[in-house]
């Protein structure tokens, strides 16, 4: 699978191209997706950055998606562009940086760099999602404002991981990392999880994905003595390689019934495993979403995480 | 017409003559006329059909002693000189026969060379992905990507269908991948199969470029398509007599939307709402510019590609018998052989597109 059509809803309001032969929305009622085109350069982007800046109520905008910055796979993400516009779009709320698709440019290949800039240039930025991790870095911050925070990748850093755990995201509702596979420098470890697991840092945390993993299994069996469990209603460990394994300990961990929600689709366990999961689970009145299976066996003896390309 | 009797094609296009009282005079086997001349009834119609989908036709066009094993990607070059060659025996025979050839050859000829089909809409006007020289080999591929500045190029044998020997390629960071339905066997053959994999070894990769340039290569910058419902998708359009009249959406997880790779029909509505109508006519007006620039034939199919904002669009190849789109419908709820048929009360040979 491949990400292969962009999001038409973000931060909850619908998604607008900029720019479009359409009327313009208000600024505020939209969230907004900039993006160049196939051959579109870094200077032709920075010019349309600015044109967006200077046309819509910028002061007004709420939402941003940034999408093709051109040459993606090449060119690193306009991390320090977005930051240094923080003066002119006070009430940006929500950031999506890197929105494409797999035609555009595929996910493990997408050109990132340092959000730090991003966090501390917008300190009362909610949301904020990063596609793709190629050279991407992060610093430990404290940010008051963050709700929600998504890493979606083919293959997320051990480092990174381990910055979003020295983080202190005190109002973090939803945290989302997409571990990938070690092929695209998905090297994070169960360990580099700790301190997320922990929850010490994560004081509001009610949804956490650990999410298009290779390691699900060792993530499920560390979930399943996790500190930060207690606090969610949402897990998720969908998109990976979970297998009987994995929910084996999870199910023979600690209670999970007070979840409302877990989420393991596309994944490889037997049908025995799926249907002992949604009983159990189940019947305590979880919603637990077993859809997406794969062969337990994999293909040709390989079991693959959903998204890596 | 000229067909395969055995073929789907020629049972479905019989159906159509008998729903609309058209008289079939004659089928043609294309074995007689890849192996010699033939005889036409005179004064018809001539339908020019595919010749595809039978190894004897196959083997007696690329001029063979064996037929190719199933499936291999062999002898394109010889396939298209024999084409030629048969199409232009064709030609000779509707001469004496006073008969009119529906698909002329000189059309055909263009649609299954990449490189020429590209340069004659490039020439109209007709909105197509930049292209570069045919490379020689994967070596000159990659100088010519580079001094291009293109990371990401579709790669097709110059006289392939469908996706046969078709790669997407991507370069970048020192890494490289090949998208693909092309099997390198042991010993260097090349397979179609039904299966899109990728490669991420250059010297395979290299070693499937080098093969199939052999036999001539096209290759345009890689034009990011549409998604919908999680899906790639593009449109295949058939123009009947200037008419946009059959609109398929072929929907992919890979970069290949052709059918025949388990690909699916996608839901054109959907689409239409995705696009937007102002889009979406756009697109199909581009269709019939494409078609124009074969005015001598009654029906061409294009497939047409909106990038991922809907608001552009390209033409990503013309089928010359792209028309085999069974349970498809036009407004007029005639599948595509009726519609052609049809259209013949009226069809007149119109003037080439300038170029």
């Amino acid at each position: 699978m491949t990400i292969n059509e962009h999001v038409t809803v973000f931060a909850g309001l619908p998604v607008a191209a900029f720019p479009s032969d359409e009327p313009t929305p208000d600024a505020d009622a939209v969230a907004w997706r900039i993006s160049g085109d196939w051959d579109t350069t870094i200077e032709e982007f920075g010019n349309l950055f600015e044109t967006f800046l200077s046309t819509v109520d910028a002061a007004a905008v709420r939402a941003l998606i940034i999408g093709d910055w051109g040459n993606s796979y090449e060119t690193t993400a306009p991390i320090e562009l977005v930051a240094s516009a923080a003066s002119r779009l006070p009430r940006l709320r929500a950031l999506f940086l890197g929105e494409m698709t797999y035609e555009e440019c595929e996910i493990s290949w997408i050109k990132q760099g340092d959000v730090t800039a991003v966090l501390d240039a917008y300190p009362d930025l909610e949301i904020f999602r990063v596609r793709g991790a190629e050279g991407l870095r992060l610093s430990p911050v404290r940010h008051g404002a963050l709700r929600e925070l998504a890493f979606e990748s083919g293959g997320l850093p051990g480092e990174v991981v381990r910055a979003v755990g020295e983080c202190d995201l005190p109002a973090l509702t939803h945290l989302e990392l997409w571990l990938g596979t070690d092929e695209y420098g998905g090297d994070a470890t169960v360990d580099d999880l700790a301190p997320i697991l922990a929850g010490t840092r994560l004081p509001a945390l009610t949804y956490l994905g650990i999410r298009d993993a290779e390691i699900s299994d060792q993530v499920a069996a560390a979930i399943a003595a996790a500190p930060v469990v207690a606090r969610l209603s949402t897990l998720d460990l969908s998109l990976g390689v979970l297998t009987d394994t994995g929910v084996i300990a999870l199910l023979g961990g600690q209670p999970l019934v007070h979840l409302q929600r877990l989420d393991v689709h596309h994944h490889f366990l037997s049908a025995e495993l799926a249907a002992r999961l949604t009983s159990e689970l189940g019947e305590a009145g979880v919603d637990v979403d077993v859809s997406d299976p794969q062969d337990p066996e994999g293909e040709d003896g390989h079991r693959y995480v959903a998204v890596a390309e | 017409m000229v067909g395969n009797p055995d073929n789907r094609r020629v049972a479905f296009l019989r159906a159509a003559a008998a729903r609309t009282g058209v008289l079939v005079r004659q089928v043609v086997p294309w074995r007689e006329l890849a192996a010699g001349t033939v005889t036409l009834a005179r004064r018809t119609l001539v339908r020019v059909d595919s010749p595809g989908e039978d190894a004897e036709v196959d083997r007696l066009l690329r001029g063979a002693t064996a037929p190719a094993r199933h499936g291999e990607i062999v002898g394109l070059r010889a396939w298209y000189r024999g084409l030629r060659a048969a199409l232009t025996r064709l030609a000779e025979a509707a001469d004496r026969a006073d008969a009119l050839l529906l698909s002329p050859p000189d059309d055909v000829l263009i649609m299954f060379d990449k490189g020429a089909c590209h340069a004659h809409l490039a020439a109209a006007g007709v909105p197509v992905p930049p292209a570069l020289p045919a490379p020689g080999g994967y070596a000159e591929l990659r100088a010519a990507m580079r001094a291009a500045g293109w990371a990401r190029v579709f790669v097709k044998p110059a006289h392939g269908s469908s996706a046969s020997g078709v790669l997407a390629l991507q370069v970048a960071q020192g890494r490289v991948r090949a998208t693909t339905p092309v099997e390198l066997a042991a010993g260097g053959a090349l397979y179609n199969s039904l299966r899109v994999r990728t490669y991420t070894d250059e010297r395979a990769i290299a070693s499937i470029v080098d093969r199939l340039a052999a036999d001539g290569l096209h290759v345009e910058r890689w034009f990011p398509k549409a998604g919908l419902a999680g899906r790639v998708v593009d449109l295949r359009v058939l123009v009947v007599a200037g008419r946009a009249t059959h609109v398929v959406v072929r929907s992919s997880r890979t970069p290949m939307t052709n059918l025949h790779l388990g690909n699916g029909r996608g839901d054109l509505a959907q689409l239409r709402t995705a696009a937007g109508e102002r889009a979406y006519r756009s697109a199909l007006d581009t269709a019939c510019q494409a078609a124009s620039c074969f005015p001598g034939s009654v029906q061409v199919a294009v497939d047409l590609m909106f990038g991922p904002g809907w608001a552009r669009h390209a033409v990503a190849e013309v089928n010359a018998f792209g028309d085999l789109l069974p349970g498809v419908l036009s407004a007029q709820g005639r599948d595509t052989y009726t519609e052609q048929l049809v259209a013949l009360r009226t069809f007149a040979p119109g003037v080439a597109c300038a170029t």
